[in-house]
């Protein structure tokens, strides 16, 4: 058995049993990665003669029997929009091409803290902008399963670097859909916790009300390790909650509902088949499950697209010559700020910002942001409403299975649309997960989500157990060990 | 809702300097994105109030106590900058 293949909890066994050792492990992820990496491109540095020394610190820790954490030892890649400190944080921009970090973010101090060992930066959509990894600045990742698809995005170099097994588990962030559509697109688990339980210290903010940290990995149990060791109320971030878990059911007493509006037209047969056969499932197992109309999702892409480049526009401020990043010269401040932001943002950054500076400019700033505020709100409260009725909502994570490279990189509408199922539960705040559950004709993973209200991540894990140990996704992409 | 936007105008509030053909494709774009958000000039509201918030779960923003705490020093938080002279950011004159 391929020790990258494994859960993280079959490798903490092996680790503790001195059937395997850190340092061995780490050696095949980078034997792994020096087999892939050329062809999907998933990182941007990678990290291996650094950490070597801290491997041969773990694998000390086990032979001794002194550790304690199920995360010592094991090899996490972290997206290249948080921040390790001494290490460059690009976000795939040309913008940040030589910014070295001077602080960890907290996510990075907590893992850090658990022993955990950092495989490399990920490639990205330029500041988690895009849906494809498609606008890295630094060049496209390809789909471990086949390299002439996309490997999904904006995390797309860390779901193809797991998926690749050139590490055990990745961080990424989802602002809209980033972490579960390229985990979907990858056949892998992705999991975007409640708004404010994993602190964004140290996250280079896109949308700042969106953005959420979370893990992709092979299990939603690997999800679980992480989350509960990167999760927790933090002062540098002003958005972060205490996570107190609620408890909500996750046995057959627990009742089902397939969003409506999320199995209709724009989402193809192959994607909707894949829910019905999870409801099939839950519905011999005994789970009670019906249908739920929320027909406000139907405007999410709409409300997104204002909101998202709204936040954008206003974070990227900072992006302006002087403290940090590139620098175009200019005769005067003004002239150098607009050099600079005219050539270090690629295009898809410009048109969100362009975006959210027209929506929140005088004049426009009620009809465009104050309605989709009002919108959110609105879309809030009915998700308030419906997890009255039922406890977990499942719809398809993605339209369709991955798309070709190229496929829709010239109508930025079409690339929107495939985040369609994944940004209610951003606007919203609620716990998403997408958990693989079957193969495309085309022989690509096709994923489920399911959501539920704030603060039951940990039902929902529980619950997105059950379906995974029902399913038997045991797909993986081939070639690369 | 109104389409109408001056690209130059919206490029100058965002400090970015196109070129006369990323100016035509970006109008395009944002033509075709604002129609498409124009959808929600359809939508019913139960309420009008316009309500701001900056938390789907409405927390309520706390104050912090007025306290020392450690940070970046002044040499690190200086150490991207593009210029630097005598631990201050250099920038060209604000005016010509």
């Amino acid at each position: 058995m391929d020790a990258s293949n494994l859960s993280i909890r079959e490798i903490n066994s092996l680790f503790t049993k001195k059937e395997l050792k850190p340092s061995e492990l780490y050696s095949k992820v980078f034997e792994n990665a020096a087999n892939s990496e050329a062809a999907l491109h998933a990182h941007l540095t990678l990290f291996e003669e650094e950490n070597i020394k801290k491997a041969a610190d773990s694998d000390k820790r086990f032979s001794n029997g002194e550790s304690a954490s199920l995360l010592d030892g094991i090899p996490i890649a972290i997206k290249d929009n948080i921040n390790i400190k001494n290490y460059k944080t690009t976000c795939s921009s040309k913008m940040l091409s030589n910014y070295t970090s001077p602080y960890d973010a907290t996510v990075i101090e907590k893992l850090k803290e658990q022993n955990t060992l950092f495989t490399g930066k990920t490639n990205l959509d330029e500041f988690a902008m895009g849906s494809s990894t498609e606008n890295s600045a630094f060049g496209l990742t390809k789909n471990p399963w086949n390299t002439d698809y996309v490997p999904g995005g904006s995390s797309g170099g860390s779901a193809a670097s797991v998926g690749a097994r050139s590490s055990i588990a990745a961080l990424g962030s989802d602002t809209g859909g980033s972490i579960r559509q390229p985990a979907s697109f990858c056949g892998l688990v992705g999991f975007k916790p409640t708004y404010g339980t994993v602190s964004r210290f140290g996250l280079v903010a896109f949308a700042s009300s969106l953005d959420q940290i979370g893990p992709i990995t092979k299990t939603v149990d690997d999800s679980r390790i992480i989350f509960s060791s990167i999760s927790g109320e933090d002062s540098r971030d002003a958005t972060s909650v205490i996570n107190n878990q609620l408890d909500i059911p996750s046995d057959n007493s627990a009742t089902i509902g397939v969003i409506k509006e999320l199995m209709e037209d724009g989402i193809s047969d192959e994607a909707k088949n894949e829910v019905n056969k999870v409801v099939e499932i839950l519905k011999s197992k005994g789970y009670k499950v019906k249908e739920i109309s929320i027909p406000i999702i139907k405007l999410s892409i709409s409300i997104y697209y204002l909101i998202a480049p709204a936040e954008c526009s206003a974070n990227l401020a900072r992006f302006d010559g002087v403290r940090y990043g590139l620098r175009v010269d200019g005769n005067t401040s003004y002239e150098m700020m607009e050099n600079t932001r005219a050539e270090g943002f690629g295009a898809e950054v410009k048109r969100r910002i362009l975006l959210g500076t027209y929506a929140l400019s005088a004049g426009y700033y009620d009809e465009y942001y104050g309605k989709a505020l009002q919108a959110r709100k609105e879309m809030i409260d009915e998700f308030a409403k419906t997890f009255k009725d039922v406890d977990y909502l499942i719809s398809p994570t993605t339209p369709t299975q991955a798309f070709k490279s190229g496929e829709k990189t010239s109508n930025p509408l079409e690339m929107y649309m495939s985040d369609l199922c994944t940004i209610p539960a951003n606007l919203a705040g609620l716990p998403a997960i997408s958990i693989p559950t079957g193969l495309s004709k085309d022989e690509l993973p096709l994923g489920v989500q399911v959501m539920s209200k704030p603060l039951s991540d940990n039902s929902l894990l529980d619950f997105s157990e059950i379906i995974e140990n029902e399913v038997q996704f045991d797909g993986q992409p081939k070639g690369w060990l | 809702m109104s389409n109408e936007f001056n690209i130059k105008n919206i490029a100058k509030l965002a400090s970015i300097n196109l070129s006369e053909e990323e100016q035509n494709s970006l109008s395009n774009d944002l033509s075709i994105i604002l129609e498409h958000v124009n959808a929600l000039s359809d939508l019913k509201l139960d309420s009008q109030q316009q309500e701001i918030f900056i938390h789907p779960l409405e927390k309520e923003l706390e104050l912090q106590e007025d306290e020392v705490v450690e940070s970046l020093t002044h040499d690190e938080a200086i150490s991207n900058a593009p210029e630097s002279k005598d631990g201050k950011f250099v920038v060209p004159p604000s005016m010509e």
